[in-house]
C-alpha cells in the first residue's frame, strides 16, 4: 500500500514538474519572441529561439577584448571561442547560445548586474537543470550545493567542472555509462579546489595506476566520493558506510583477479571485531561515533599504499605497528599479529587460530556427542525400567519364568524372589 | 506430666527422625552460587558479542554505549569470577599445606573402572549399577571438566581484554586464537551444563544439596552408598546400587 502510494505520488510529482518546465520554455520562448521586433513574421516561425543563430551572437562574442566590469571592479570576459565552442559536446550537438543564456536574448541586453565574476558564475548555474534536471536534483544533495546554500561562494557549481563553453563529452550515447577516458580527466577537474588531496592521490596505489599507467580499473575521485551528490566525507555515517565504497571494487573478481589482490578483504574484516563492530552500528546506528576502525585507518585515505609498498605497505610489520598504535598506543611489536591480516585461518598464515578451530570441530561432537548419548542412555534405561516394571507387576510369576531371559536381562534382582523385586522397583520409579 | 511429656505422649508417633548428611560446606555453597551467577551473566553478556552478525544480537548491541554497557557488565562478572578462581585455589593450597585438602574429589582409576561398569549397565551389558563414594565419576567428571572450562575462559579472556599487555610477552597470533577458543569454550560450557549437569542434577533425580549443603539418608545410601557406610557402619544391601556384587 505505502510503495503504491509513494508510486503515485512520484507520478504525480513527476507529472507536475514537467507541466513546470513545460510552462518556464514556454514562458522564456514568449519573453524572446517578444522581444524580437525584427523578425518580420513571428507567426511564421515555429521556435523563435532558433532564429537566433550563434553567428549572431559570435558577431560581437567572437571578437576577443569584449569584456564587461563589474560592481567589484572585475572584468568579466565576454569572448567566447567559436572553435572551443564548436568542440565541446553542445557545439557538436548543434545547441545555440541562447538556450543557456536564456534571458539576454534581446539586443541590446537587458541590463546585466553582477558583483563579481564569482556572481556571475553562479547566476548562471541556473541554466543546466533545464535540460539537466535529474543531475542537477542529484547536486542539490551534495556538499557542494550546502556549502553554496550556507553563504560559500567558492563551493563548485555546474560550470567549475564541467567549464562553461568547452563541456566535454562523459557518456557513451549508447550505453549511457561514463566513457572510460573520461575517469582520467576526473581528479584534475576535483584538483582545481582540491589540490593538496590531489597530490596525495597522485603517490597513491590508485592515483598512479589511473594517471601513469592509464588503468581505467583505478579508481577515480567520483568513484568513491560520488559524482553529483557528492557526501561530505567527514561524518559518522560516511565512516561507517566507507567499507562498502572500497568493497565495491575489492570484492569484485572481475577486477581484483587481474592483479592478484584477494576479494576475501570484506569478509574476513566483517569477521573480526573491528569490522563487526562497524557493520553492527552501520546497520542499527548509522550516526554512531565508534573508534573502529574502517579500511581507510588502516591502508590511508588518499595516500592508499600496496600493503608490499617497502615505504609504508602494510605487510611491513613496522608499518602495521604504527597504525595500531594510533588506536593501542600501548601496542609493542608483537601486536599487529593479532590482526589476521585479511587471511582465512590456515595453517600456513596462521596456525594458532587453524588449530584451535579444528579442536574445537573435534571435541565439540566427540565429547559433548558421546555425553548426549550416556545422557539418552541413561534416560532410556529408566524409562525402559519404568516400563517393564509396569508390565512386572501386571503379569503373572508365569510369565515371567517364560521371559525369563528378559527379565534377566531388566531387573536386577533374581526372579526366585518376587515380592523383593516388586518392591526395589517401585523405589526404582521414583527416581 | 509436663507440657513437654504431654506433647510427646499425644504426638510421638508422628514425629520422626530423619538424618541428614552434610555433604557440602556453606562456602562450598556459596562458592557454587557465585560461579552460578557470574556464569550466567557472562554467558548472557558473551553471547550477543559472539553473535554479533546476527539480527537479534544487533538489536542489543545497537550502539557503541550499549555494547560498551555489556561488555562492562561481562568485565565485573569475569572479575568476580576471577575472585572466586583465586579464593577457590587458595583454599585449595592451604587445605593441602594443612593436610587436610579433601581426596575424594579427585579421580582415580576406580572412576575409570565405575564409568565402564556404569556404561555396560546402561548397554544392558551388567545387571549392577556401580556403587559410589563421596563423589562419583559422574560428579568428578563435572567438577573437573568445569574447572578446565573456568580455567581456559580466564586465560583467554584475559588475553582478550588485555592484548597490548600480552602481545608484550607473547606472540600476537595468540589473540585472534584466544578470541576464538573464548567464545567456542563458551558454547562447550552452555551445552555441558544444559546436557550433562542438568540432566544429572534435575532429570536423574533433585539434587539440591548445592545449595542446602544436606543429602537425606535414601539418597545417601542410594547414591553415595559406599560413603554412607563408611559413615554409618551400616551395610546397604541396595538392589539398585550393585545388585550383582
Amino acid at each position: 500500500m505505502i510503495g503504491r502510494h509513494r508510486l503515485i505520488i512520484a507520478l504525480l510529482m513527476g507529472t507536475f514538474m514537467m507541466f513546470l518546465i513545460g510552462i518556464l520554455c514556454l514562458d522564456a520562448a514568449q519573453g524572446i519572441a517578444a522581444q524580437l521586433p525584427q523578425v518580420p513574421n513571428p507567426t511564421e516561425e515555429p521556435d523563435p529561439r532558433l532564429s537566433l543563430s550563434d553567428d549572431l551572437c559570435l558577431e560581437c562574442h567572437g571578437q576577443p577584448g569584449l569584456i564587461l566590469e563589474l560592481e567589484n571592479g572585475e572584468t568579466l570576459d565576454l569572448y567566447v571561442s567559436p572553435d572551443d565552442y564548436y568542440q565541446s559536446i553542445h557545439g557538436k550537438e548543434g545547441y545555440a547560445c541562447v538556450q543557456c543564456h536564456r534571458t539576454i536574448g534581446n539586443f541590446p541586453h537587458p541590463p546585466f548586474v553582477a558583483s563579481s565574476k564569482r556572481d556571475a558564475t553562479i547566476q548562471f548555474n541556473n541554466t543546466c537543470k533545464h535540460c539537466h534536471l535529474s543531475q542537477h536534483v542529484l547536486t542539490q544533495d551534495s556538499v557542494h550545493a550546502r556549502a553554496l546554500a550556507e553563504g560559500n561562494i567558492e563551493a563548485a557549481v555546474c560550470s567549475d567542472c564541467h567549464t562553461s563553453h568547452e563541456v566535454r563529452q562523459i557518456n557513451d550515447p549508447v550505453t549511457n555509462e561514463p566513457l572510460p577516458e573520461t575517469r582520467l580527466w576526473v581528479p584534475e577537474t576535483c584538483a582545481q579546489c582540491h589540490n593538496e588531496i590531489y597530490q596525495k592521490y597522485l603517490t597513491s596505489v590508485h592515483g598512479s595506476a589511473l594517471l601513469d599507467e592509464e588503468n581505467t580499473d583505478a579508481p577515480s575521485c567520483i568513484d568513491c566520493h560520488g559524482v553529483h551528490n557528492i557526501e561530505d566525507p567527514t561524518t559518522t555515517e560516511f565512516r561507517l558506510k566507507s567499507p562498502q565504497i572500497c568493497a565495491k571494487c575489492h570484492t569484485d573478481p572481475e577486477i581484483m583477479d587481474k592483479y592478484g589482490i584477494s576479494t576475501d578483504v570484506l569478509e574476513t574484516y566483517v569477521a573480526d571485531f573491528h569490522g563487526t563492530t562497524v557493520t553492527l552500528f552501520e546497520k542499527q546506528t548509522p550516526d554512531a561515533e565508534t573508534n573502529k576502525p574502517v579500511c581507510y585507518d588502516c591502508h590511508g585515505i588518499h595516500d592508499i599504499k600496496s600493503p608490499d609498498d617497502p615505504e609504508k605497505g602494510l605487510h611491513v610489520r613496522e608499518n602495521l605497528l604504527e597504525r595500531c598504535q594510533v588506536c593501542h598506543p600501548d601496542a609493542t611489536i608483537n601486536f599487529p599479529d593479532a590482526w589476521l591480516s585479511h587471511y582465512i585461518p590456515s595453517p600456513q598464515d596462521t596456525p594458532l587460530v587453524y588449530f584451535v578451530d579444528l579442536f574445537y570441530k573435534i571435541f565439540i561432537p566427540v565429547v559433548l556427542g558421546s555425553m548426549g548419548i550416556l545422557v539418552v542412555l541413561d534416560l532410556s534405561k529408566r524409562l525402559r525400567d519404568r516400563v517393564n516394571q509396569v508390565t512386572d507387576e501386571s503379569s503373572s510369576s508365569v510369565n515371567r519364568i517364560t521371559d525369563s531371559n528378559e527379565s534377566e536381562l531388566n531387573s536386577h534382582d533374581s526372579p526366585s524372589e518376587p515380592s523383593s523385586t516388586n518392591g526395589t522397583q517401585q523405589e526404582n520409579s521414583h527416581d | 506430666m509436663s507440657a513437654r511429656e504431654q506433647f510427646m505422649t499425644t504426638h510421638a508417633k508422628n514425629i520422626e527422625a530423619k538424618r541428614v548428611y552434610r555433604r557440602f560446606t556453606a562456602g562450598q555453597n556459596w562458592e557454587h552460587a557465585i560461579l552460578l551467577i557470574s556464569g550466567i551473566v557472562l554467558f548472557f553478556t558473551g553471547l550477543p558479542q559472539k553473535y554479533r552478525t546476527t539480527s537479534w544480537s544487533q538489536q542489543i548491541l545497537s550502539t557503541p554505549e550499549r555494547l560498551e554497557t555489556i561488555q562492562q557488565i561481562h568485565h565485573i562478572a569475569a572479575i568476580v569470577l576471577i575472585l572466586l578462581v583465586i579464593y577457590h585455589l587458595g583454599r585449595a593450597i592451604y587445605l593441602l599445606f594443612q593436610r587436610r585438602l579433601p581426596a575424594a574429589i579427585f579421580p582415580t582409576i576406580q572412576d575409570l573402572r565405575d564409568a565402564w561398569q556404569m556404561i555396560k549397565y546402561l548397554l544392558f551389558l551388567s545387571k549392577g549399577k556401580p556403587k559410589f563414594g563421596k563423589y562419583n565419576f559422574e560428579q568428578k567428571f563435572t567438577y573437573w571438566f568445569i574447572f578446565i572450562i573456568v580455567g581456559i575462559m580466564v586465560f583467554t579472556g584475559i588475553i582478550i581484554w588485555f592484548p597490548e599487555l600480552i602481545t608484550r610477552y607473547l606472540p600476537g597470533g595468540l589473540v585472534p586464537a584466544a578470541k576464538l577458543a573464548h567464545s567456542t569454550e563458551a558454547i562447550v560450557a552452555a551445552i555441558f551444563i544444559v546436557i550433562w549437569h542438568f540432566y544429572h542434577v534435575h532429570l536423574e533425580r533433585l539434587n539440591v544439596s548445592i545449595f542446602t549443603g544436606y543429602l537425606n539418608e535414601e539418597d545417601m545410601k542410594k547414591y553415595h552408598t559406599l560413603e554412607y557406610q563408611q559413615l554409618t557402619g551400616e551395610q546397604v544391601e541396595d538392589a539398585d546400587t550393585g545388585g550383582s556384587q
